[in-house]
Order: C-alpha cells, then sequence, then structure tokens
C-alpha cells in the first residue's frame, strides 16, 4: 500500500507540462505504480481539456490545414535507438520502471559504506541530475539538503527518515527547507531520484561528474 | 477494447454525419465543405471523429477536427508563450500528431479534448527543450501503462467533462484565473504572482487552494 504521494503542486505541474524532465521521469515512475495519483492525474489532464476546449480559438494562417495535409503521409521519424543501460545486477524479481526506458544507466559507483549510485542520463534532457540510488540494510545516506526539490521513487526496499517510511512505490518529496538523513530498511534499498540545484555536499558534486 | 468502445460510438455516426460512415480511400486534397461547415462538435461527436481517423483514416473526420482544434491549440501555444509563427508551426506539428496518434485515443479514458490537451502539452515541453539544445532527440512517448482504467478514471469520459466545466466556473474570477495560469504559463508562480499582485511566497498556498475547491466543486460539496 502506497502512503506517500507527491505533493499536489508537483502532480499539477507535471499534467500542465512545467515540471523540470527529470522530476517528470521519477513521477512517471510513481504513476506506473500508484492508481490514486494516475487518477488524479488524470482529473489534471481533463481539467486541461476543458481550459484548451474553453480558450477563445485563434485563427491559423492560410493554407495551414494544406500544409498538415500534405505531411500526413510522411513517414513518422522513427524512435531513437535504444540507450546503453549498464546490468546494475539487480534481484530478478526486480524490474526497472517502463518510465526509464529511453534513458541511459551507468554502472554502480561507490559513494560510501554501502551506498551506491548510478548516473541515469536522459538523452532528451542530459542536464538533468538523476540517479538509481541503491543502500545496503541500515545505511544511511549523509545528512544533505537541497537546493531545489527531491524526488525519490522507492523500487525496492525502504528507507525512513523523520518524515516516515517509506516503501515500495511510494514517492519522497522534499525541498530545500529540509535537510534529512534517510537510513535504509534491514533489507536495504532501491531508489529512482531526481534532484534540482544539486544536493548540498561539499563533494558529492565532483563525484557526479557536476 | 478500445476498438469495442469506438465501435460503440461509431453508432451514431450517420446521425453526426452520413458523409463520414464512407469508408476512406486515398483522396485528392480537397477541402471537404460540409465538414467545415458543420456547427461546432460537441464531445461525444468529437470522439466519434477521433474513432474515424483511427480506423478509417478519414480526412473527412480529420479536417473536422483541425478546425475545431487547431485554433484552440494555438491559443494555448500563444498563452504558453510562442511567437506567433513558432505557434503556428507547433501547431501544425500537434495537428500531425493527433493524426498518427488517433489510434491511441481511448474514449474510456479521456475526453477528445483531454487527449488533444495531453499531445499540445508535450508538444510545447518538446519545443521549450529544443530551444535550449536544438539537437537533442525527442522525448520519448511513455507508452500508457495497460491498465483497464479504474472505476474512478472510467467516469472521466465525456460526461465528466461537463461537469468539470461546471466546478470551474464555480470558482471565484481569481481562482479561476490561478488554475488558467498554472496550466498554461511556462513560469506559472511568478506569473500568478504579477497578475494577481501577490507575494511569491503566497502563491504556492493560492494554488493549492483552488485545486481544493475545483475538487469540492467536483465532488459536489458547498
Ligand atoms: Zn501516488
Amino acid at each position: 500500500m502506497i502512503r506517500h504521494h507527491p505533493s499536489a503542486g508537483t502532480l499539477l505541474a507535471h499534467a500542465a507540462g512545467t515540471l523540470a524532465p527529470g522530476h517528470a521521469l521519477v513521477l512517471a515512475a510513481h504513476l506506473q505504480s500508484c492508481a490514486h495519483c494516475r487518477a488524479e492525474q488524470a482529473r489534471l489532464e481533463a481539467t486541461g481539456g476543458v481550459l484548451l476546449d474553453d480558450l477563445a480559438p485563434e485563427p491559423l494562417a492560410a493554407g495551414a490545414f494544406a500544409a498538415v495535409l500534405a505531411r500526413l503521409d510522411e513517414p513518422a521519424t522513427p524512435p531513437p535507438a535504444p540507450p546503453r543501460q549498464a546490468d546494475l545486477h539487480l534481484p530478478p524479481a526486480l524490474r526497472l520502471p517502463s518510465a526509464l526506458r529511453g534513458a541511459s544507466i551507468g554502472r554502480w559507483l561507490w559513494i560510501g559504506p554501502g551506498v551506491r549510485y548510478s548516473t541515469v542520463r536522459l538523452p532528451w534532457a542530459p542536464e538533468e541530475n538523476v540517479m538509481l540510488l541503491r543502500v545496503a540494510g541500515g545505511r544511511r545516506v549523509l545528512r544533505h539538503s537541497h537546493g531545489g526539490v527531491e524526488l525519490t521513487q522507492v523500487l525496492w526496499g525502504g528507507f525512513y527518515d523523520h518524515t516516515g517510511h517509506y516503501g515500495p512505490g511510494d514517492i519522497g518529496e522534499t525541498d530545500e527547507s529540509v535537510e534529512h538523513q534517510p537510513v535504509a530498511g534491514p533489507e536495504g534499498c532501491l531508489c529512482l531520484a531526481a534532484l534540482a540545484g544539486g544536493l548540498r555536499l561539499p563533494w558529492l558534486p565532483r563525484l557526479l561528474g557536476g | 477494447m478500445i476498438h469495442n468502445v469506438v465501435n460503440g460510438v461509431y453508432s451514431h455516426v450517420n446521425v453526426l454525419d452520413p458523409t463520414l460512415s464512407r469508408p476512406a480511400r486515398a483522396r485528392p486534397h480537397v477541402l471537404p465543405v460540409t465538414a467545415l461547415d458543420a456547427p461546432s462538435p460537441d464531445a461525444a461527436a468529437l470522439a466519434v471523429l477521433i474513432g474515424h481517423v483511427a480506423n478509417l483514416r478519414d480526412r473527412t473526420a480529420y479536417a473536422a477536427l483541425f478546425k475545431y482544434f487547431a485554433p484552440r491549440v494555438k491559443a494555448y501555444l500563444r498563452r504558453a508563450g510562442l511567437e506567433g509563427a513558432e505557434a503556428e508551426e507547433v501547431t501544425q506539428d500537434v495537428m500531425l500528431a493527433l493524426w498518427r496518434k488517433a489510434e491511441h485515443f481511448n474514449p474510456a479514458r479521456a475526453a477528445a479534448a483531454t487527449w488533444v490537451f495531453a499531445i499540445a502539452r508535450n508538444a510545447r515541453i518538446d519545443h521549450a527543450r529544443r530551444r535550449r539544445g536544438a539537437s537533442l532527440p525527442a522525448m520519448p512517448e511513455l507508452e500508457e501503462p495497460d491498465h483497464s482504467p479504474s472505476a474512478e478514471t472510467q467516469t472521466l469520459t465525456a460526461e465528466r467533462e461537463a461537469q468539470l466545466r461546471a466546478a470551474l466556473r464555480a470558482l471565484s474570477p481569481e481562482q479561476q484565473q490561478i488554475v488558467q495560469l498554472s496550466f498554461f504559463s511556462e513560469t506559472p508562480h511568478t506569473a500568478i504572482a504579477s497578475t494577481l499582485n501577490l507575494p511569491l511566497g503566497t502563491v504556492k498556498s493560492r494554488i493549492r487552494l483552488g485545486l481544493a475547491r475545483l475538487r469540492a466543486a467536483l465532488e459536489g460539496e458547498p
């Protein structure tokens, strides 16, 4: 059962298309696991539909329809080649969310005792700071704060911090006002996280190549 | 499943316009006058038209959809800050996508305007992205998870749209503006702060309040 959902503002920004691409990816992973948020997202998109419907139409240039008609039979651009995804040696039962399909995934890198990360690079938005984070049972991630909103979707296992316990399917949302130190549950934790503004740690940006 | 629903909707077709039930053949690129002169189609009729485009590749139906949606998509893109020529170009891309993706439209999941809104929104995201880095590949399409729509999403069809419209109208003018700017502006928080003359710090809570009111109106609460 999913207990932690994204904030109303984050869902709204996703429906409106103004969420940063990295956060949008993590949110897409959450939507794949959460029927509650899918329904909310559908409601928001329907609101967008009504607003679109109610807009005063702006006439198109003469010839616009003919121009589009002339393109109807053009072949669509083929999808890009699948990106490189390192073998992360995940437990066989664990499948990464299909929201990650277009992203390239780097190999595990060590960033502290029991803590490894893998860079998730979005070919369509390479500046985004997205990662998979794997934390061994009982291990903690260094205390950190954020330059912006951090979204963390639990894919496997769980963690807890002062805001509660996060299990599979839960999403954690923290902003610059929060300093936290997540601790993995006894079975460890695999998360997908998107950061804005970077972590406030003196050494991590170097490790992340940022 | 999708096709059953679409076929169900099809039964109304001849009422709408008998010319639409003709199967599509290779047609000359001539504007079908009947479709363009028809009065504004309602939500159910728009869904039927998309079904025709999906299953029959019907250019007459497509023309009617173009006439209805293209000027609205352009208005949406203009509000999102696109210049005239850009808005025109991206509108054409959106309308082309509508032709190509028509088979993915599921009337049990979304009203026609909702579906077009999502396509236009994605095109707008893509446009903003290309403005930053022209050579970047396109954002991949996420296939909709193949869950059969939940009871809750299933009711979000054409009729539900009317309910939503009534709920929006029930908001105060200020809240209507907040919801609109949230959906249309590229930088909603600053836009809301400057349009409504609010301190930036209070915008988040005003948006939350607007959404809560909208939801309360939908659920028939006072
Ligand atoms: Zn959720």
